[in-house]
């Protein structure tokens, strides 16, 4: 029955070929969902990875050291810097401001902490902030800022003296960083609050009252938080996403299997199993669909660098696509498989 | 011993929710080597039967022996192992699969049997060879014309040598030069132990046979003079699935003409009282009975040949119909 799958396919290519190509549009952008969904969580990841803590103190009641912070006393840093197996501490503040003014501001996250203590991140060229007014920003902010420019945030001008390597929150907000006392002014408006103090150790013994520890992993879920329903709502556009794409196949094998009710008749009444009739048409779905995502994964190699947003694509996700291909395809062969079930092989006799 | 024996043979199923009887009670018989034609027009059951010896349609009743096998006992498995190994089928269609070379096509049974891919081709090239396609064995049933498809359709039915062939109406597709070549192909396979069954419309066949199975009976004189027939209430004049050759005139009493539904229970279609007639489809266009009639009541009728129906009724345009009628109520004899 192999051989007459084969040729079926090799009879009706056309037909086949835009099916391929079809399903592969549908299966490429399922993956590139799929890897913005992802993207939203490595740009998390990264983003709590380059701030080098190990850990975050934030006021009792709060949901994360930075969306879902308390405000809590800057000065509150050096009672947690003293607690033991803690090494370093240092107050962090986060908040929300607009890079430029009038309808072309863009948003920008914020970022104050105090050089050379945790929340401070690494640059990719120039220096960290030292001194009031002047700020890092993430290489992904849009417009021309290299070292030595000038930014204005919410009004206030800063000079850029240094560049941080993609950093990005909250789907693909980049970063600024400046110095706590200007984060301070521009978060708060007053020098003595912080969002959240960076530690790094960990203590090994209480830490002062009022306080908790939240560690990397609920910094990330912190920055997730907002994206939840971005989350689910990629997820549905996926699944629908494959839905059509099993459409097309089955459509397809449908149709072939409504063509070819003589073809099976004969085969029936000439002793082959309905068995070896329905698994060739499975078998058909199933080349279909993993041809089809053999080719979304060279599509979506073309449609990924165009998307604005950070899209990571794990080779988890590019072994499982194939898979969900022949899952697809035997799903899609279903109704194909109910018409092949239901041809009496008395059909076989009569007229053309 | 007979290589094919058919007992009592009876085939029903119900179309549109009648009870459709084409093969009732039939019985013969055809030895190895021989070739038996099963003859009779459309619809009289042909196929019906050709499916049955080929184990693609459970009969009603009856037995089908082929060799020592009982076809009609057979189930699942054996009777797939039966459709593979015991019986080629040669379809009026010709029925290859377009995709698929002549070889390809001929392989199809041989590889859905477990023969080796080599062996299988090997074999296909033979059985082509032997039908006079050695040389468009690569070609698609689309290149083929007519006649050459039903060669490959022969090859495919002896792959695996079965000891029955059965050829639906092989020659209905074919022009008179085609037809030479597949009939004397035909001739030639039932010989040793196999048996050929052929069916066909086509009286011209005849000669090919070793024995004929005429599904439409001699229906006798057609040429008698109207007669006749007085019916006590409840007598069945003609049965659904019958054949006859007379159309009916009711003189007096009423006629009532059931439908047979495949649940047993009957649908009352018509009724017809005085001056009215019946039962005219079947004679006229030669097919059995669609429907059964009964007297309702104490009733007479007068019989018909179709020739003096015509003479009394058909050169008439419709409208003059009820003139018609009116003289069938008072026939000459």
């Amino acid at each position: 029955m192999f051989l007459i799958t084969l040729r079926d396919l090799q009879w009706r290519r056309r037909r086949f070929v835009i099916a391929i190509v079809g399903t592969s549009l549908m299966f490429s952008m399922a993956l590139t969902l799929s890897g913005l969904s992802h993207g939203f969580d490595v740009e998390a990841e990264s983003a709590v990875r380059q701030l080098h803590a190990s850990g975050w103190v934030v006021a009792t009641g709060s949901t994360g050291p930075f969306l879902g912070s308390a405000p809590l006393p800057a000065a509150l840093a050096t009672a947690v810097g003293r607690v033991p197996g803690i090494t370093a501490a240092g107050p962090v503040v986060y908040g929300r401001t607009a890079v430029g003014t009038g309808p072309g501001a863009k948003d920008a996250n914020v970022f104050g902490a105090e050089p050379g203590h945790p929340g401070m991140p690494a640059v990719s060229s120039g220096r960290p902030p030292r001194t009031a007014g002047e700020v890092a920003v993430s290489t992904r902010l849009v417009g021309d800022y290299p070292l030595g420019s000038t930014i204005a945030l919410a009004g206030r001008r800063y000079t850029v003296v240094g560049r941080v390597p993609n950093s990005t929150i909250l789907a693909g907000v980049p970063c600024v960083f400046l110095t706590l006392s200007d984060a301070q002014r521009l978060v708060f408006g007053n020098l003595s609050t912080a969002s959240t103090i960076a530690i790094s150790g960990a203590p090994t013994a209480a830490l002062p009252r009022g306080v908790v520890l939240e560690s990397n992993h609920d910094a990330v879920a912190d920055l997730e938080r907002p994206l939840l329903a971005a989350h689910s709502a990629v997820a549905f556009i996926a699944v629908l996403l494959f839905l059509v794409a099993a459409l097309i196949v089955g459509s397809m094998v449908y149709l072939s299997a409504l063509e070819r009710q003589r073809d099976f008749a004969v085969l029936k009444a000439t002793g082959i199993t309905s068995r070896s009739i329905l698994g060739g048409l499975a078998i058909q779905s199933v080349l279909v669909s993993v041809g089809a995502a053999a080719l979304a994964l060279v599509l979506s190699l073309a449609i990924i660098p165009l998307f604005p947003l950070r899209v990571v694509v794990t080779n988890d996700s590019r072994i499982l696509l194939p898979a969900v291909g022949v899952l697809v395809g035997v799903l899609a062969s279903g109704l194909a498989i109910r018409r092949a079930t239901a041809v009496d092989p008395a059909l076989a006799f009569g007229g053309p | 011993m007979p290589q094919l024996s058919i007992t009592d043979l009876t085939i029903e199923y119900s179309s549109a929710g009648y009870r459709i009887r084409p093969i009732d009670n039939l019985t013969t018989t055809a030895d190895a080597g021989s070739l038996l034609l099963v003859l009779g027009p459309s619809g009289c059951g042909k196929t019906s039967m050709l499916s049955a010896l080929g184990g693609i349609l459970t009969p009603h009743s009856g037995s089908i022996r082929v060799g020592d096998l009982e076809v009609t006992q057979l189930s699942g498995r054996d009777l797939t192992a039966y459709r593979q190994r015991t019986v080629g089928i040669v379809f009026q269609a010709f029925n290859l699969v377009a995709s698929l070379t002549a070889q390809e096509n001929v392989t199809v049974p041989l590889r859905a049997a477990g023969v080796p891919w080599k062996t299988a081709r090997a074999r296909a090239a033979e059985l082509l060879d032997r039908v006079g396609l050695a040389d468009r064995m690569k070609h698609r049933p689309g290149a083929l014309s007519g006649g050459q498809q039903q060669r490959v359709a022969l090859a495919r039915a002896l792959a695996l040598d079965p000891p029955l062939i059965l050829a639906d109406e092989p020659t209905a597709h074919l022009d008179y030069i085609q037809v030479e070549e597949v009939l004397r192909l035909i001739r030639e396979l039932a010989a040793g132990d196999r048996v050929v069954v052929v069916s066909t419309h086509d009286q011209r066949l005849l000669p090919l046979a070793d024995s004929v199975v005429e599904l439409v009976p001699s229906l006798g004189v057609t040429n008698r003079p109207p007669e006749r027939c007085r019916l006590a209430r409840g007598e069945v004049l003609f049965r659904q699935g019958s054949w006859g050759d007379m159309i009916y005139t009711v003189e007096s009493g009423e006629i009532e003409i059931v439908g047979e539904l495949a649940n047993g229970q009957e649908e009352l279609l018509a009724l017809k009282e005085v001056g009215s007639y019946f039962g005219e489809v079947g004679p006229l266009y030669n097919i059995p009975r669609s429907a059964t009639a009964r007297a309702r009541t104490p009733a007479v009728v007068m019989a018909y040949t179709t020739r003096d129906f015509r003479h009394r009724v058909s050169p008439l345009p419709n409208g003059k119909r009820n003139a018609a009628k009116r003289r069938a109520k008072n026939p000459q004899p």
